[in-house]
């Protein structure tokens, strides 16, 4: 009995102990005042000097917290108990988030740089005059490539990824827009198609590509092309930039016929407590120079048109990751489909996987 | 256990090489200046020094380990006095429905408890953070302690409770001088199980945190999309070298308080 009784206070002694180095952290972390704001972002989305920064310039201190899926956040800000001020959703979750009544609209008269931001990543449908939403970072979908394990192929164009020489190589990103898409593009159409025609040619299409599938998989392809253990895969222009910066004979091409250009976004969700802290914050994040420090540290692109001369004249002039006006033409902002044009997306998909191999 | 054939040690080798080899490989990639885990350039501390400098890293390490040792700690004293109560209980069919609850929530998925916290704690107005934390891992890990303290009392003779009472004890003298010594080994093995399930739980956890709260296996989990750096590599190093500092320390204490009593079977 006495030994429990002891073990119970030794732990209980250093938790205590613990609480109390907790305590000193935060607050020799904190020196600001009692203004705080929480952040609730994407893991290592940002460079933490910035807030280290931020919190000197404002005095506001950053609560700072990250989550892995666009619907694990929202879940958790649709449910409450929370009091996130900013958040970064994908453009398909702000327009999720705005018809759930989630965000709050924006007032740009308090985020001065927004001037800053390209006008051509401005006014998007899935948040037409960005009433909710200002685009953080930016990116298209394309084929991260090996060249030293291949024999050759190039690809420009969404066919080679039917071509037989590839057979049992190409990795595919577990998503079923992209992966639709992939085949939508192929033939012409529209990545926001609704014509259950288009999108049956689209499938039937997609799997006379079966027996080049080597595997379906999420995040980690990343790690597969690193190690070349993988040679080609369908990916986000984020995921190739990390592939890049590890293994320098990776390429990463957006194929002609044209594909999706996807957006993480700063909201303000309703829970927000500290909305003028938020601007703060938003605004801060908008500065260009701000905006590049973070784009460097992050590696995606950033769509802060001021910001780029800042930057390495080498990152901002590869036209891998930041295309040029004409190649943009031939890129799709995702539509939200709503619920039943995403089911038969989702439905299109998992036939496709059921039927592989 | 003194002659082993060489088969069996071989076997054994491998076991322990599949257990411990992607530990170290983490490691050995920890000092990579290369900054990935494709290629060893060459050696450097500076992802250990990155952790010291990481202050949020910190203290998330810190909450952790906090609610591991606390909540294994409540979980383990609730988890006992319910083992006592289903072991005492007359009633059979009433102790074996208890049993079986206890036993659907140890295989019912993460995912579905800790939903079913995060609406429970909204509904009554709980504040998300280091609170709703605590208490959804006290509650998961109960029915864990449960199981592992309730072998312990079935498998003690009744006979030294009767004993007992009859040499005079008084009921709590039974509790405290006979049945829990008896039970010890089950409710250190019960406050263990629920500390590693503690600080490697994931699922429930990113329910229930908010407000600036949040653990390690949610921090990590975050990182997938933009990739986990080799800060983290050096972190789990580190609580890796930790780790293996406390059992042996924990070893070298238990025998020295063991060996002047002599020997046991």
């Amino acid at each position: 009995m006495r030994g429990l009784i002891s073990s119970a206070a030794a732990i209980l002694l250093v938790s205590g102990f613990l609480l109390f180095i907790n305590y000193r952290l935060e607050h020799k972390a904190g020196s600001a005042g009692k203004d705080t704001i929480t952040v609730y972002n994407w893991g290592e989305y940002i460079d933490p000097d910035l807030l280290k920064e931020f919190e000197e310039k404002e005095g506001i201190k950053v609560i700072y917290e990250t989550f892995d899926s666009n619907e694990g956040m929202m879940g958790k800000i649709e449910q409450g108990g929370t009091s996130y001020d900013v958040t970064v959703p994908s453009e398909y979750a702000v327009q999720m988030m705005e018809e759930k009544d989630l965000l709050i609209p924006l007032d740009f008269s308090k985020i001065p740089n927004i001037q800053h931001i390209d006008p051509y990543f401005m006014d998007l449908p899935f948040d037409p005059d960005n009433q909710y939403s200002i685009p953080y970072f930016w990116g298209t979908v394309g084929i991260a490539y090996n060249p030293s394990l291949l024999e050759g192929q190039t690809f420009e164009s969404w066919d080679s990824l039917w071509d037989a020489s590839l057979r049992q190589k190409l990795i595919l990103v577990d998503s079923a827009r992209e992966v639709i898409g992939v085949s939508l593009n192929s033939l012409g159409y529209s990545l926001n198609s609704t014509s259950l025609q288009e999108l049956k040619e689209a499938t039937d299409k997609l799997e006379t590509m079966g027996p080049n599938v080597k595997a379906v998989i999420g995040d980690e392809v990343t790690q597969l092309m690193i190690n070349n253990e993988a040679s080609v895969a369908l990916t986000w222009s984020g995921q190739a930039a990390d592939m890049i910066s590890e293994n320098d004979e990776i390429d990463y091409i957006v194929p002609e016929e044209g594909s999706n250009l996807w957006f993480d976004n700063i909201v303000i969700p309703k829970t927000a407590t500290n909305i003028e802290g938020a601007y703060k914050f938003i605004n801060f994040m908008l500065d260009p120079e701000v905006a590049a420090q973070n784009a460097e540290y992050v590696g995606y692109s950033t769509p802060n048109i001021s910001a780029l001369s800042f930057m390495d004249e080498e990152i901002t002039s590869d036209e891998r990751f930041y295309p040029d006006e004409q190649a943009r033409e031939n890129l799709e902002v995702y539509e939200n489909l709503g619920l039943e044009t995403l089911g038969v997306y989702n439905e299109l998909f998992l036939k496709f996987k059921m039927g592989l191999r | 256990m003194g002659k082993l054939s060489s088969l069996p040690k071989i076997y054994l080798t491998l076991v322990f090489v599949i257990l411990y080899a992607p530990i170290f490989y983490l490691i050995y990639y920890s000092f990579n200046s290369g900054g990935g885990m494709s290629h060893f350039e060459s050696f450097t501390l500076e992802h250990y020094q990155a952790v010291f400098q990481d202050t949020r890293l910190l203290i998330i390490v810190m909450n952790t380990v906090i609610i591991a040792l606390l909540s294994a700690l409540l979980s383990t004293t609730i988890g006992v006095i319910g083992a006592l109560a289903i072991y005492f209980m007359k009633n059979k069919s009433a102790r074996q429905t208890i049993l079986s609850l206890n036993n659907i929530l140890i295989v019912s998925p993460d995912v579905i408890i800790g939903a079913s916290f995060l609406i429970l704690f909204t509904l009554i107005g709980v504040k998300l953070g280091f609170a709703s934390v605590l208490i959804s891992h006290i509650a998961f890990s109960i029915p864990i302690v449960v199981i592992m303290v309730l072998p312990k009392l079935q498998e003690m003779s009744t006979s030294l409770i009767d004993a007992a009472l009859d040499l005079g004890a008084t009921r709590k003298d039974v509790m405290t001088r006979v049945i829990l010594p008896y039970i010890k080994p089950g409710i250190f093995a019960g406050f263990f199980l629920a500390l590693t399930y503690s600080l490697d739980d994931f699922a429930v956890t990113f329910f229930v945190t908010g407000n600036g709260f949040s653990t390690l296996s949610v921090e990590i989990y975050s990182m997938a999309r933009t990739g986990i750096t080799l800060t983290i590599n050096a972190l789990s190093g580190l609580i890796f070298l930790i780790t293996i500092v406390l059992v042996l320390g924990y070893y070298i204490i238990g025998n020295k308080a063991k060996s002047p009593q002599g020997v046991r079977k």
